[in-house]
């Protein structure tokens, strides 16, 4: 009896230890470092935030695939927050994969700080470095600068490279739909020069189509309206140090100063124009809806044709120009500088690191950031110089013109140091909402606001 | 092979059950007399509860597993400077809830301005699924014909809400959706709103709380119903006869035996209004400009929408906060309806 009481026992425990084990084992995640495959073929994972790179990233890895024999497999995981909680537990049990695409300047410096991105110092000295676009090629550089800037950097050296760029472009690049501006009666080939002719012209389509005539603008993410529009037009209208003096620590020329307010006075113009419900807008909804032609106007990056193309919209269709400088403004020809948009980074927990660098490598080479390029509409961080247009095409080729200009007519997006550290450009948008489009305050009371929200900033950071 | 078979395995089985039945019947039988006997009772009894504690093992292991180590961890990040990669964590003491209540003024101001937000959600939903779940409980419960059908369309908001149902309201209260085309061409054009209304910052906040509502009046008209039908009909029927009409049955009779659920329904509406956050994530994401940020979305924001910085403490420091607040609501809540009883 007892002996048939100690069986039933031990059978329900090996069956509930069983049990357990099957759990953990469901529990456990799946390496995701670079392993050998069938017959003994190298193969990598990599992962990108972006879903628009996905099916040029695997056509590019194909091709890799062909000249190496390593096999990339790639995934997108969507939105921003996925990615960051996808590394953040797969750093916790080391199932990173072998190369990432992250957010460069930033993301980078974060992830590679803790310990786990690979230092490529060594596989891209200054001379490979050199094929990149001159303002990006430092992007992923860990700096002095960028340590004071950046506590998270704090554990790794200066000279340590834990990114290199692999997409660059700018903001604040207007995309302009040519059959709205020929009904409104605007020359569809010949973009407004200054920033009043954009407003006119944002007037003549409004007119011309009250509903689908404005502009849009994914305002629901309320920094949008800030680092796409507002900043371009402060720089272009008061120039460099003017510009740099409105974020001063303890400054009198601030945003409340005439200068400031001036700047906002400008952006408020828009508010006649903006797409109805543009404040519920994602940027990518906001994308969308110009694609399907529910406004004239789009004010993105050098990134967004890659998407208005992936969502119907022709890209011979789309006249692009950067945001126009205004009269009497100090700045005439306003040109932006590109910075690295994205970089690629190869993991610490990485089973083979010279295969992941090769793939790195590839990808930033001309000939692996033309497939890319041409598969995703997106403009790589490599310098492609007179290739460009045969290796990219020509709508891509194009956005390129507004890069190059005299340095002091270029607004440069990387350029932070006058900010206070850990500015955050999520605290700037409500303010310049309540300005534009929402009226709830007026330019003098939004430049209170604003340097309020600074003082705060830098209160922090001190 | 048909011919000799089917006889061994019937043998097989019976053999070992049959053992089994003489075993336990010999042990009723004789009681412990002394050396190996006398221990089996006891044996037995640890057998059983070894297989007891087996079976819930699973269950307390998952609990320990999910739950507790997670709370504990929570709890102890809100102590710490994190961003879910660095080896170690930096310990801040309470340096995160100070920063959240006043010390930091970068995160003051949206707090307070969530906090509000919130305390409206927090008022508003649990009053508003109250106010509509009653009579519709009440209405549901008189009538005889198609209750089970009506029942089931009132339920329908229970079953399919979600992320899904969330982005079809964000295309029905577009600024060309179908809410304003209908006000528009009902006559009631001045109630539509130009900018749809979740970009007006006059009815986003408003629009929420009624979607919020619409979602948690199934659940607790059901409650109502099971209350409804718990009720004695012979109380109702003595009302009736004492004159008492359908209004005043509700008032003075319906409505106090039902207040035990309708305290249920209030706690569940507080906890709904503090803890969930999906619905201001996928529909305003807390715009326009904050005008429907509530301390839940402030606590995602800060997790996973801070560039990497180091904000997991943060966050979590403000969940605690949360969830204390909700907790001295609901103890507040629950103690006041009480007393009124």
């Amino acid at each position: 009896m007892a002996r048939a009481g100690s069986r039933t026992t031990h059978r329900v425990t090996a069956a509930v230890a069983g049990l357990l084990l099957a759990l953990a084992t469901a529990c456990g995640g799946s390496g995701g470092d670079a392993k050998s495959g069938d017959g003994g073929a190298k193969s990598l994972t990599m992962w990108t935030f972006k879903r628009t790179h996905l099916a040029a990233l695997q056509q590019a890895a194909e091709k890799f695939r062909t000249s190496s024999g390593i096999t990339v497999k790639v995934e997108a995981i969507t939105p921003d927050d996925a990615f960051t909680a996808k590394i953040q537990s797969a750093a916790q049990t080391k199932n990173l994969p072998d190369v990432l695409e992250v957010h460069a300047g930033g993301e980078d410096f974060r992830i590679g700080g803790a310990g786990l991105l690979a230092d490529l110092a060594g596989d891209f000295p200054a001379s490979k470095l050199a094929r990149f676009l001159p303002t990006t090629r430092e992007a992923g550089l860990v700096t002095a600068e960028r340590q004071r800037q950046i506590t998270e950097l704090k554990p790794a050296k200066v000279g340590n490279l834990f990114s290199v760029p692999f997409t660059a472009g700018t903001f604040g690049i207007v995309y302009a739909n040519r059959q709205k501006m020929q009904a409104a009666g605007l020359d569809p080939a010949t973009p407004p020069k200054t920033w009043e002719e954009f407003v006119d012209h944002l007037k003549a389509t409004t007119k011309a189509d009250p509903k689908q005539g404005g502009l849009s603008l994914g305002l629901k993410v309320s920094q949008t309206g800030y680092n796409w529009i507002y900043v371009q037009l402060a720089y272009a209208y008061l120039g460099k140090e003017r510009y740099e003096a409105l974020f001063g620590k303890g400054t009198t020329q601030g945003f409340a100063s005439p200068d400031g307010v001036k700047t906002l006075e400008l952006y408020g113009q828009l508010t006649p124009y903006w797409t109805p419900g543009a404040t519920a807008l994602g940027i990518d909804d906001a994308d969308i809806a110009f694609a399907q032609g529910k406004s004239a106007f789009d004010v993105g990056g050098t990134f967004t044709l890659a998407f208005l193309s992936q969502n119907g919209m022709d890209p011979k269709n789309v006249l692009t120009f950067p945001i126009p400088p205004p009269t009497g403004g100090k700045i005439s020809d306003l040109r932006l500088a590109p910075l690295a948009l994205t970089g690629l980074s190869v993991t610490a927990t990485t089973g083979d690191k010279d295969a992941a660098v090769k793939w790195v490598d590839f990808l930033t080479s001309p000939e692996g950031a033309g497939v890319f390029a041409k598969g995703s509409l997106d403009l790589p961080a490599t310098d492609l110089g007179t290739q460009a247009e045969a290796l990219i095409g020509s709508d891509l080729a194009a956005l390129q013109k507004y890069f190059t200009g005299p340095p002091e007519n270029t607004f440069d997006f990387a350029a932070t140091s006058f900010r206070p550290p850990g500015f955050d450009d999520a605290k700037m948008g409500p303010a310049l909402l309540k300005l534009s489009p929402l009226k709830e305050s007026d330019p003098a009371q939004t430049g209170a606001q604003l340097d309020a929200v600074l003082a705060a900033m830098w209160k922090v950071s001190s | 092979m048909s011919a000799t078979q089917p006889a061994a395995p019937s043998g097989r089985s019976t053999a070992p059950h049959d053992r089994g039945l003489r075993t336990r019947a010999s042990g009723a039988r004789r009681p412990a007399s002394g050396g190996r006997d006398a221990s089996e009772p006891g044996r037995r009894r640890r057998a059983r509860w070894l297989t007891g504690y087996a079976f819930v093992a699973p269950a307390v292991v998952l609990f320990l597993v999910m739950g507790l180590y997670t709370i504990v961890y929570g709890f102890s990040l809100s102590f710490a400077k994190w961003n879910g990669f660095t080896a170690d964590w930096e310990w801040v003491g309470v340096r995160n809830y100070l920063d959240l209540l006043y010390q930091d003024p970068t995160l003051g101001p949206d707090l307070r301005r969530a906090a509000l937000n919130t305390l409206v959600v927090m008022i508003a939903v649990p009053l508003g699924t109250v106010a509509v779940a009653l009579p519709l409980a009440v209405l549901l419960s008189s009538i005889q014909r198609l209750r089970g059908l009506l029942r089931s369309v009132y339920f329908l908001p229970y079953v399919t809400s979600g992320i899904a149902v969330y982005y079809a309201w964000r295309y029905v209260l577009e600024p060309e959706g179908p809410v304003n085309f209908l006000l528009r061409t009902t006559g009631l054009g001045s109630l539509a709103r130009p900018q749809g209304f979740l970009a007006d910052p006059a009815t986003a906040l408003p629009t929420l709380i009624v979607i919020m509502i619409w979602t948690a009046v199934p659940v607790a008209t059901l409650l109502y119903l099971a209350g409804l039908q718990s009720i004695n009909p012979n109380v109702l029927e003595a009302a009736r006869i004492d004159g008492a009409g359908s209004v005043r049955t509700v008032r003075h009779i319906v409505w106090p035996l039902l207040r035990p659920i309708t305290t249920a329904i209030l706690l569940l509406g507080v906890r709904d209004s503090t803890q969930g956050f999906q619905i201001f994530l996928i529909m305003t994401d807390g715009g326009p400009a904050g005008h429907t940020d509530v301390v839940g979305l402030q606590a995602y924001h800060l997790a996973f929408f801070k560039g990497l910085s180091p904000t997991l403490g943060l966050a979590s420091a403000l969940g605690w906060m949360i969830f204390v607040a909700a907790l001295l609501l609901a103890l507040a809540n629950g103690r006041t309806l009480r007393s009124t009883r």
